[in-house]
């Protein structure tokens, strides 16, 4: 089975939860083992939005994952990217793992989305999903969904 | 025990934040001019134990002199902060030994 990361980052935008859970139920339908690391904040609001566990089975924080991090522990990284802080995690994460990428890039701001945008595409491989966006996740699910389907 | 750069930040005063709550790019520029050597690493090395979080080629300030070195700190929800702090001269070498090669 293939495993999948999930990089939350600081969980101020309300899109970032919901698309987490979303991300998390899609990915173990194409048969990936999924993990979401955050912080103990985000961790929390999973933890109430899927009290059971249905959709997101492993959680562990952010800090820990990247102490043991290496090359290969996952075959596909998928990060939320909507402030500085979250870009440069992705991109350590990324030249860490080296694996397939996706970056979920969103900002209300139109200047700080191509800002971070760009950090994320001068720097990696990754596939790119860029929209303007804060409490609705509507864009960044359809254009989710299509970059997955191109996995 | 291995040494851990979070617990050191939060129960020594020997280090200076030089800045704090800002962007990898404007920690990056005051890592340059506030350092007598700058050093440049790749994005997840590790630096006394922590990984480095940022943009690669991540710049490490060395003040040989003070023996200190200036690093750039990250946490996600609270940005990137440049942390001049002492390290032993060992330290310094292991950062050379990690360095991005011309």
């Amino acid at each position: 089975m293939k495993k999948a990361l999930i990089l939350l980052g600081c969980p101020e935008s309300p899109s970032q939860t919901p698309m987490a859970v979303y991300a998390a139920q899609k990915l173990a339908k194409m048969d990936y083992d999924v993990t979401v690391a955050s912080t103990p904040s985000a961790s929390k609001l999973l933890e109430v939005s899927d009290p059971d566990e249905c959709y997101i089975k492993n959680k562990v924080d952010i800090e820990s994952t990247l102490d043991a991090l290496n090359e290969g522990t996952y075959d596909l990284l998928i990060g939320f990217v909507h402030k500085d802080a979250a870009a440069s995690y992705f991109v350590t994460f990324y030249h860490i793992l080296q694996c397939e990428s996706i970056a979920l890039v969103f900002e209300k701001d139109f200047e700080l989305l191509q800002e971070f945008e760009n950090i994320v595409k001068e720097n990696t491989d990754a596939k790119i999903v860029a929209v303007r966006a804060f409490h609705n996740p509507t864009p960044l699910k359809v254009k989710f969904d299509r970059v997955l389907e191109s996995l | 025990m291995s040494f851990c750069l979070e617990t050191y930040l939060q129960q020594s005063d020997d280090y200076e934040v030089l800045l704090s709550k800002a962007g990898f790019k404007d920690c990056a520029k005051v890592i340059k001019e506030k350092s007598d050597e700058v050093i440049y690493i790749n994005a997840g090395e590790k630096i006394l134990g922590a990984r480095i979080i940022g943009i690669p080629p991540i710049p490490i300030g060395v003040n040989e002199n003070k023996g200190t070195i200036i690093i750039s700190y990250t946490k996600p929800c609270h940005g990137t902060a440049a942390i001049e702090l002492p390290v032993e001269e060992n330290e310094i070498e292991k950062i050379r030994k990690i360095a991005i090669k011309n």
